[in-house]
């Protein structure tokens, strides 16, 4: 340890502040005073995957990065749907995961809200409809909002979070 | 003989198992009335999967075998369905009452099970693990699978290869790249195409940037889930890095629609700077994590796949090389030629597999250089010819196969084998002698696909 230390002296500064653009520094306000607004500054998401590529899931995962840090401005990934605000939905519906989904819909309190990610959900990606899909998602939950991409982009998620945000009272 | 894949396909008059080896492939043919196959897991236990896949597919009997319980088909999956079979022609199917899974426990005084997922405690892909434990000590754990089954084998069936391509792309996101190029030599092979070499090198390039970010993932998450924080914001970081510079090249973060025949331009110059810069990010964050001794202790020794259980299990990729098993795909003329040499472990532990995947992003970095090439090729694929064609490539979890039998012009079975479908099945290998709390650790320094998996 004593060796990273003096490495650190010697280099100085490694953590720049990655550049931020004017768009996603206006977003990230926007974005922090909704959250304060309508869930008390603290919005909680119970991400599930009913059958995706990964791709939503790792973009949901950047998120957390350095580079757009998702929890400073009170957006939480919860690990349980009973600690949850918000089920964020992706993936095809599985024939083999609905039921599980539909049972982690049911564990989130009241009130909560259903966002479907991706194209996957609501059928828009190139996959076909097959005896083991049943998806869209809103013909088995009630879909508040819809944030559209192959995957969404990082951005495109915090866009689509904030017009959610907009949308409800 | 390594074991690759196994699998059924239904002709007119009979169906054909291949059993897909290293040094070869051998095909048996069986009636289609009452159909039986001989199990082979006793030489190869990697073949359960495969001979449970085919059962749940096609409804074929495997006899000797020491699992016969469904594997695709969960608890409501009706039953008598054998999807895979050309009759099979339905778009939707109904639940049927709930018929309880009867896991792998091992029973006694004290012994307990635990059962987590599909649904985990992370933004993860749903899978399903079963443990049985004496206190914190893991005594045995069933993977269980298939949530995310897509019937993707169906869904290709009769497509042309074009077609299928926007599916392929997109059956495991973090290896995309890869089951492209697999595409893509198919599609070569299939239309007798020949693939200029700066296009060549330039695919070769786009994986291994898929390699890199994959890695680079990986090298945050492992550490973080030992609880060392930072090195996720690290790993992340430069995994951010690599997708947006993907984009750049790519047009996606992801690599969808990548490799294309088309070309790609890009400024070797500024590659080659962008691959400095982040080949001097990596060593930093390599001498940082090699000093923190905390960290190694959870590490070390923890996880251990011994070469034999390696070799036994036909283990692939990452997993098998930080065993001391050499297999990689990337062990061609073509790469060779470019700088690649197999990268492998020893003691087949959390920290040999963490160690490799540093090792092969450093590899990678420097093969890059070589891989760079200022000249846009492209091409033009001639039509595509009936026939049947398979395919290898190295994502970054392991080998990937393919096979397309190709029938007037469209496709007429498509199979395909992630790495992961190797691994998953040696993963409960690793656990006995572990606590519980160390079994995400050991599941993430294999980080492997469900989606893949699953199909």
């Amino acid at each position: 340890m004593l060796r990273f230390w003096n490495h650190r002296a010697a280099t100085g500064l490694l953590t720049e502040n990655p550049e931020i653009d004017k768009e996603s520094a206006h977003l990230r306000k926007a974005l922090k005073n909704e959250v304060k607004k309508k869930f008390a500054g603290s919005l909680a998401i119970r991400m599930v995957d009913s059958g995706s590529c990964n791709a939503c899931e790792a973009e949901c995962n950047a998120l957390s990065n350095p580079y757009y840090d998702l929890e400073r401005l009170g957006i939480y990934f919860v690990a349980s749907p009973r600690h949850a605000d918000v089920m964020l939905l992706s993936g095809l519906m599985t024939f083999n995961m609905t039921p599980h989904v539909l049972d982690a819909y049911k564990q989130i309190p009241e009130p909560k809200w259903v966002i479907t990610l991706g194209d996957c959900p609501v059928m828009e990606a190139p996959f076909e409809k097959t005896f083991a899909l049943n998806a869209p998602a809103k013909e088995h939950l009630p879909v508040a909002h819809h944030i559209p991409g192959c995957p969404p982009e990082p951005l495109a998620i915090i866009k689509g979070l904030l017009a959610f945000l907009k949308k409800i009272d | 003989m390594r074991l690759i894949a196994r699998y059924a396909k239904e002709n007119e008059t009979h169906f054909e198992i291949v059993t897909v080896y290293d040094v070869g492939l051998e095909k048996e043919k069986i009636p289609k009335d009452a159909p039986v196959l001989h199990s082979i897991a006793v030489k190869h236990p990697a073949a359960v999967w495969f001979e449970r896949k085919i059962h749940d597919d096609f409804g074929i009997r495997i006899e000797g075998a020491f699992d016969n319980r469904p594997l695709v088909h969960q608890e409501r999956f009706p039953s008598g369905l054998y999807p895979m079979q050309k009759a099979f022609d339905k778009t939707q199917i109904e639940e049927d009452p709930y018929k309880p899974y009867a896991y792998e426990a091992i029973g006694g005084d004290g012994v307990f099970q635990v059962s987590v997922g599909p649904i985990h405690a992370g933004i993860i892909e749903p899978g399903h693990f079963h443990f049985s434990q004496a206190g914190e000590d893991m005594l045995h754990q069933e993977v269980r699978h298939f949530y995310k089954y897509r019937a993707v084998e169906k869904m290709l069936e009769g497509k042309t290869l074009w077609e299928a391509k926007a599916v392929i792309e997109r059956i495991s996101g973090n290896e995309s790249i890869a089951y492209q190029t697999v595409w893509r030599d198919i599609l070569l092979e299939a239309s007798g195409t020949e693939l200029p070499v700066s296009l060549r090198k330039t695919h070769a390039l786009l994986l291994e940037m898929e390699r890199l970010a994959h890695h680079f993932t990986d090298l945050g998450f492992i550490p973080n889930d030992a609880g060392f924080g930072a090195a996720l914001a690290y790993g992340s970081r430069l995994s951010e890095d690599v997708r947006r510079q993907l984009k750049a090249l790519s047009g996606h973060r992801f690599g969808f629609g990548a490799i294309s025949l088309e070309g790609v331009s890009m400024d070797r110059e500024a590659m080659s700077e962008w691959i400095e810069e982040i080949t001097s990010r990596l060593d930093f964050f390599e001498s940082w994590i090699n000093d923190i001794p905390s960290l190694w202790d959870r590490f070390d020794t923890t996880g251990i796949l011994s070469q034999q259980n390696a070799l036994a299990y036909d283990t692939v990729g990452i997993v098998a090389r930080a065993s001391g098993v050499a297999v990689d795909r990337r062990a061609t003329p073509f790469y060779e030629a470019h700088g690649f040499a197999v990268q492998t472990g020893e003691r087949g532990d959390v920290s040999a597999r963490f160690k490799l995947r540093l090792a092969e992003a450093k590899h990678t970095l420097e093969m890059m250089h070589n891989l760079l090439d200022e000249k846009s090729e492209k091409v033009e694929a001639g039509s595509v010819k009936d026939g049947e064609y398979h395919s290898f490539a190295e994502s970054s979890i392991g080998e990937l196969f393919m096979a397309i039998d190709i029938k007037e012009g469209v496709i007429e079975r498509f199979f395909v084998r992630d790495p992961s479908f190797m691994n998953w099945q040696a993963l409960h290998l690793m656990m006995p002698g572990n606590i519980i709390a160390d079994f995400p650790l050991i599941n993430k320094s294999c980080d492997l696909s469900y989606a893949g998996n699953d199909l």
